[in-house]
């Protein structure tokens, strides 16, 4: 069941005509969105711009973009999944329970309305955010999301794109792809990537203390972890890699100042749609680049005894 | 300098068949003779030019979305432990990009053709196969669904269009041109699909798949790229689709083109139920056609992803299956679908699709114009080739298998009646020789004097599944990759790519609808040369007119 349904930013530009933000504050998280790729922009197929497209709000509170919307639809907090539920009920014209309707603070007439303006889009788009992928119920609230775009497919053109966070999140996640087969919480211990979520992402591997160092790469977990994964980097060396100095940098045994990458240092960034952007640095830093640090290191370690004999049999295959 | 002693040569391009010589190498290229350097006694074992992949899908967005749509397959894939030369990852239906390499080298391939690269992602595509050791590497950009160029077609301006291709293909650092389900992505944009190939186009007013057909392999041969178009035809994998293959091929009758998993494009009856093979009837239309090359599209048992840039055909699969569906649409470009599948043995439709694959391979009489493929990762992994050339090569085998598929697949297929059998220089032919002829890559495929120094060195025995899953040596450029089955040596490939003409002036007629369309700034479009890893350029004939 489900499946992940989406697009590029530029189709939704060019096409949609029906824009859903679910769980998200685009006006104040990602201000260009609305100019850039949603709202505004003149498409192809979409000649007057905002005209030509309807922008539903679905969030717990009203917040700045409700003014940018046609529609807010106040969900009561925590029962988007039971939300999402009676729209992939009623799209499919199946009977709803209304206890389960009235759970979600909204009236049978408004999720029919909605339910059908989905129906009826010729090209639709849910942009979620934190608001639905980071409350109650977590991934199961996009995975019924997604599904539910999916499931729109049977009538019209839908698709379903999470308003990632700052920085090269999505750039990460890309390479560890290529790389080890998985997005996060990777364990390479064995000398082959494993994946448990919940037992190898960083916060669990610090909170249990299982790691001996800590190299921090374009990233502050000193401001957003939880204390005892914070209490363990400072137990243990941990080094940092950033231009500036963070929460982070001021607990480690070692900050290496680095170059800004796309200011003073060449790179790529990919966008919440894993496009990649070629970042071309405008100035020169006296600071090396994040990959010049990691290659010294690695040289360095490289000149140790290995931790693997040179040949290991294949594991044979089955 | 190497010489390789004592073995049986198979080099088709040089009509070499099973000779015992020397093969000598220096500074990466085949050379007539060596006077020092190390010397591998080849005795009992045959000699290969590398192999070469005409038509598989290792790296870019639509793969790298695939693999995050299969993390309970990675936990059965067989692990690669990280030791000094090699670096850690997993094989399975779509192995990490080192382990491509390493498993691609144990396979004794050196060369891989990328099939399908939107320009808009090249840069990531390109990315991965820098992190794809071993193998040499080029890639076909999706053109069949670009908006820009189907304008052009709309409008009559072909000579525009033929420069805006010749741009995109520079600014991709692509070698080829693919057109996958030409005006069918398109529609899917709006939901819908191109069943015929006359039918309008949604949107415009003028153009049909047919004529989307016809100019892509006008252009691809007014350019003189070295590879022909590279063909996905319209309705893949559906019943009855052999009619939509046979018109495709006539409209490409006074151009070349290359049929990409033909398999997919030769079934009969009308629907689920009463689907049947076509092989034979498109078999004849080919080989009655020196213009055409093809690869399989051969398709073996067990678990595996299809990921296409045929986005309605994806959407198709998925309502048949009610499992994951993945579908990225690219603006402006193309499209991208990611559904997890399963072939069974017992299965009819499935059964009938190994059958016909077989069929396909057997039927097509000139193994110089048919590659052996799977569209991995579509109809299986290609680490799996050598299940199939046990089945090319061994008729008694094929029979034992066709006892297991359900009996009443026997009067659908016509795969019980064949009786050829490939030889090692046929199979020498399919695997290196022909599809390097395909791409035209000179340099590949052979083991003349000048060549690049890419061989395969097999153990001479009768169990053709064993002898080519684990070839003695492979020597890639010069240098001994693999030796008694492990990877002693990792070396970075190279980029194969092209750079046909194209009307400097044409950068400036697309800026402004550029800006217009996409969401991407202009000049952050092109992939620069110096993200490439040994970029390669390889000749176009068309002289700068
Ligand atoms: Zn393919």
């Amino acid at each position: 069941m489900g499946g992940k349904v989406s697009c590029t930013l530029g189709e939704v530009k060019n096409r949609a005509d029906l824009i859903v933000y679910w769980g998200g504050n685009p006006a104040e998280c990602h201000p260009r969105h609305f100019t850039k790729y949603s709202l505004m922009p003149k498409g192809r197929f979409v000649p007057n711009g905002r005209k030509d497209r309807t922008m539903i709000l679905v969030d717990i509170r009203e917040t700045a973009s409700a003014k940018a919307a046609d529609i807010f639809l106040q969900v009561r907090p925590a029962k988007d999944f039971e939300m999402i539920t009676v729209l992939r009920a009623l799209i499919k014209e199946q009977p709803v329970d209304t206890k389960l309707v009235a759970e979600t603070g909204l009236t049978l007439e408004e999720l029919t309305d909605f339910a059908q303006r989905l129906k009826k889009a010729k090209f639709g788009v849910f942009f979620f955010g934190m608001g639905l992928s980071m409350t109650r119920g977590k991934h199961m609230n996009s995975a019924a999301l997604l599904t539910l775009a999916a499931e729109l497919n049977a009538f019209t053109k839908f698709v379903a794109m999470p308003m990632r966070g700052h920085g090269n999140v999505t750039g990460g996640d890309v390479i560890m792809r290529w790389t080890t087969g998985y997005p996060f919480g990777v364990n390479l211990a064995r000398g082959y990537p494993r994946f448990n979520p919940g037992e190898y992402s960083t916060i669990d591997l610090l909170i249990r203390g299982d790691t001996d160092a800590v190299l921090v790469l374009g990233a502050d977990p000193g401001a957003t972890m939880p204390q005892p994964a914070i209490d363990h980097m400072v137990r243990v060396p941990t080094i940092v890699l950033d231009p500036k100095v963070t929460h982070t940098s001021k607990i480690a045994r070692v900050h290496i100042t680095t170059a800004v990458t796309g200011i003073s240092a060449p790179g790529t960034a990919y966008r919440m749609d894993e496009i990649p952007l070629p970042l071309k640095p405008p100035l020169k830093s006296p600071y090396p680049t994040d990959e010049e640090v990691i290659r010294r290191i690695y040289q360095a370690v490289a000149k140790k005894p290995p931790l693997m004999p040179p040949v290991r049999p294949k594991v044979p295959r089955v | 300098m190497l010489r390789i002693t004592g073995g049986k040569v198979y080099d088709p391009a040089n009509g070499v068949n099973g000779v015992i010589r020397d093969v000598c190498i220096q500074d990466g290229r085949i050379v007539a003779d060596v006077e020092a350097g190390r010397t591998i006694n080849a005795t009992g074992m045959v000699v290969f030019p590398g192999g070469v992949d005409v038509h598989t899908h290792v790296a870019g967005a639509a793969l790298n979305f695939a693999r995050a749509m299969i993390p309970e397959d990675h936990l059965h894939s067989e692990p690669f432990v990280r030791t000094a030369i090699r670096r850690g990852g997993i094989s399975g239906a779509t192995p990490t990009t080192y382990v491509t390499g390493y498993l691609y080298g144990g396979l004794g391939y050196t060369t891989v053709n990328e099939a399908a690269v939107p320009i808009l992602s090249a840069r990531h595509t390109h990315e991965e196969l820098r992190d794809t050791p071993i193998v040499d590497k080029s890639t076909c950009v999706l053109m069949a669904n670009n908006e820009i160029l189907l304008d052009q077609l709309e409008a009559g301006e072909t000579e525009r269009a033929r420069h805006f291709l010749a741009w995109c293909v520079g600014a991709a650092k692509a070698y080829g041109v693919k057109a996958v389900n030409p005006g069918g992505v398109t529609a899917w944009k709006w939901g819908k699909d191109a069943n015929t190939l006359y039918e309008l186009v949604p949107g415009y007013n003028k153009i049909t798949p047919a004529g989307i057909i016809q100019s892509l392999a006008r252009i691809v041969d007014d350019l003189g790229l070295p590879h022909p178009l590279h063909l996905h035809c319209n309705n893949l994998g559906v019943p009855g689709n052999y009619a939509t293959t046979l018109e495709t091929l006539k409209l490409v009758e006074s151009n070349r083109a290359h049929i990409a998993h033909i398999q997919y494009h030769a079934y009969g009856g009308n629907d689920w139920t009463t689907m049947r093979s076509e092989s034979t009837r498109i078999a004849d239309y080919f080989n009655a056609h020196p213009n055409l090359t093809a690869d399989a599209g051969a398709v073996l048992f067990g678990n595996t992803v299809t990921i296409t840039a045929d986005g309605p055909w994806q959407h198709l699969l998925y309502k048949l299956t009610g499992r994951k569906w993945g579908n990225i649409d690219v603006e402006n470009e193309t499209g991208c679908g990611v559904v997890p599948y399963v072939y069974k043995e017992k299965n009819l439709v499935n059964a009938i699709q190994w059958a016909v694959g077989l069929e396909m391979l057997l039927l097509i009489s000139d193994p110089w114009r048919m590659s052996l493929t799977t569209d991995h990762p579509n109809g299986a992994a290609f680490w799996r080739y050598p299940e199939i050339i046990e089945l090319l090569m061994n008729a008694d085998f094929r029979r034992e298998q066709i006892k297991k598929l359900p009996p009443k697949v026997l009067e659908r297929i016509i795969l019980p009646e064949l009786t050829r059998e490939y030889t090692l220089y046929e199979i020498a032919i399919i695997t290196s020789a022909g599809p390097a002829r395909s791409l035209g890559l000179r340099q590949k495929g052979h083991l003349g004097i000048g060549a690049d120094a890419d061989v395969a060195v097999f153990n001479d025995i009768k169990e053709a599944r064993k002898m080519f899953a684990y070839p003695r040596y492979v020597i890639k450029g010069g240098e001994v990759v693999i030796e008694e089955g492990e990877v002693r040596k990792t070396v970075e490939g190279h980029s194969l790519l092209t750079q046909p003409f194209h009307d400097p002036k044409i950068a400036d007629f697309i800026r402004p609808l550029f800006q217009q369309y996409y969401t991407m700034s202009f000049d952050n479009y092109p992939v620069e040369m110096e993200r490439l890893e040994h970029p390669d350029v390889q000749p176009c004939t068309q002289a700068n007119s």
